[in-house]
């Protein structure tokens, strides 16, 4: 085998707090310079999931590894490889911005000053500005330049757009992400949890939608938009009953008609076409119309 | 360096079910087949180009090296990508896949509005015949 060691395998992992569980079963594979998007509702299981990764909850069952190593026994070994940012984010509120990030590029054997400095400008961050100052939108900025200067093979990020405003959010990920990934493309992965799917379409190569921590898909992006689309007929008159069990779901309206399939497109158009349809269109669906689609069926 | 090289043409349309990828390299060669963009002329770096299209810079990377491996664009180490010198080889193809694509939309309409596929036929000589005398009779004027 010379495929290359997953970034991130996760094996059966379950995860119980007292009677309830969170994740129950998970299995995926990360490959490493993927951008690979963990999604689900709020309380789907994704936290505990990455909790679980980063070894500050410990699974009771399951495997997991990163960069081929079990991240409670090399812990310092992958946590040089890897940034996190949580989905809260706290600094010593008395440090100003410069010197948190002094302090947090301390830890680390490598930072680079350049990218810093372009992302302060990106973000008009002062950087004399104290911690505890800062909105959450600029402490959530901070803290994706502390992870993103240390170069990490891995980057994980846990709802990193939630409760920003819009507009900071669209100005940032792209930034954030591209300037992760400038350099070594290659071995530079993302896993990235949202439940804010949007932001992240053309971001994603691959995703696992989990849901009551079981995990309901895992497609690469562009095959998943490649199989669950949505199908428009319009008829002359109200179309006559025919067999559309293969789609996800069928309404009515009408002469109107619009299916929901997943992979069976080319079979239920040729059916809708031989019924000589006044207009008939097909569209894929967005990784969010796949996420409720596939969370519906 | 391609820091300059217009990128607002590029366009990714999610819904088409098309690769991103793909999109993207379809629309490079569109653009050299038709001639606004010309040989020698760069590409977008891959970076801006990824923020702007907010794609994943491993999708623009992969429609470079598509295009690369077709010989399309030329990427210089440290200069960027540009449009190839010499690209005439696929140029008829690209051409004539445009025009199957344009002419797939009318046959789809055709069979909307029920005309039969050798009335359409017809219909495209027809179309052939009008233009061909529209154009002589403008060669005409110009010679009186």
């Amino acid at each position: 085998m010379n495929s290359p060691t997953p970034a991130i395998k996760l094996q059966h992992l379950a995860y119980t707090y007292g009677k309830a569980e969170a994740v129950h079963d998970l299995s995926l594979r990360v490959l490493p310079g993927r951008c690979y998007g963990l999604f689900g509702r709020n309380g789907a299981g994704k936290t505990t999931t990455m909790k679980c990764l980063l070894n500050l909850l410990r699974p009771q069952r399951g495997h997991v590894r990163i960069f081929g190593l079990d991240p409670a026994q090399a812990e310092i070994a992958v946590k040089r490889r890897l940034a996190y940012v949580p989905d809260q984010v706290a600094f010593y509120p008395w440090m100003s911005v410069r010197e948190t990030l002094d302090y947090l590029a301390s830890f680390r054997d490598h930072w680079n000053r350049a990218k810093e400095q372009e992302l302060f400008d990106r973000f008009q961050l002062d950087p004399a500005k104290r911690a505890g100052a800062l909105s959450k939108g600029q402490r959530t900025q901070v803290a994706l330049i502390a992870a993103i200067c240390p170069e990490p093979d891995l980057l994980v990020l846990d709802e990193p757009t939630s409760g920003l405003d819009p507009i900071v959010r669209r100005e940032f990920i792209e930034t954030v992400i591209g300037a992760y990934q400038e350099g070594n493309t290659g071995n530079r992965t993302i896993l990235v949890s949202t439940h804010l799917i949007t932001e992240f379409e053309g971001l994603i190569d691959e995703f696992t939608i989990i849901d009551r921590g079981v995990s309901v898909l895992t497609l690469e992006a562009d095959d998943a938009r490649g199989r669950y689309q949505r199908i428009r007929a319009r008829f002359a008159q109200a179309p006559p009953e025919l067999d559309l069990r293969l789609a996800l779901r069928v309404r009515r309206e009408g002469r109107e008609l619009e299916l929901i399939v997943n992979g069976s497109g080319p079979e239920l158009l040729e059916r809708l076409r031989a019924l000589s349809p006044e207009a008939l269109s097909t569209e894929s669906l967005t990784l969010e119309e796949i996420f409720v689609a596939a969370l519906k069926s | 360096m391609t820091e300059d090289a217009p990128l607002l043409w590029l366009r990714i349309n999610f819904k088409s079910g098309k690769p991103a990828y793909l999109q993207l390299a379809d629309q490079v060669k569109a653009a050299a087949a038709s001639g606004a963009l010309q040989p020698g002329e760069p590409l977008p770096s891959i970076r801006p180009l990824a923020e702007e299209l907010r794609l994943n810079r491993n999708t623009v990377a992969k429609a470079y090296s598509e295009l690369e491996s077709q010989g399309i664009i030329e990427t210089l180490p440290g200069k960027g990508s540009f449009l190839s010198q010499n690209h005439s080889p696929l140029r008829k193809e690209i051409r004539r896949k445009l025009l199957a694509e344009e002419i797939d939309q009318a046959i789809v309409m055709a069979h909307h509005l029920q005309v039969p596929g050798q009335e359409f036929l017809k219909l495209i000589q027809q179309r052939i015949d009008a233009l061909e005398h529209k154009r002589r009779a403008n060669e005409d004027d110009k010679e009186k």
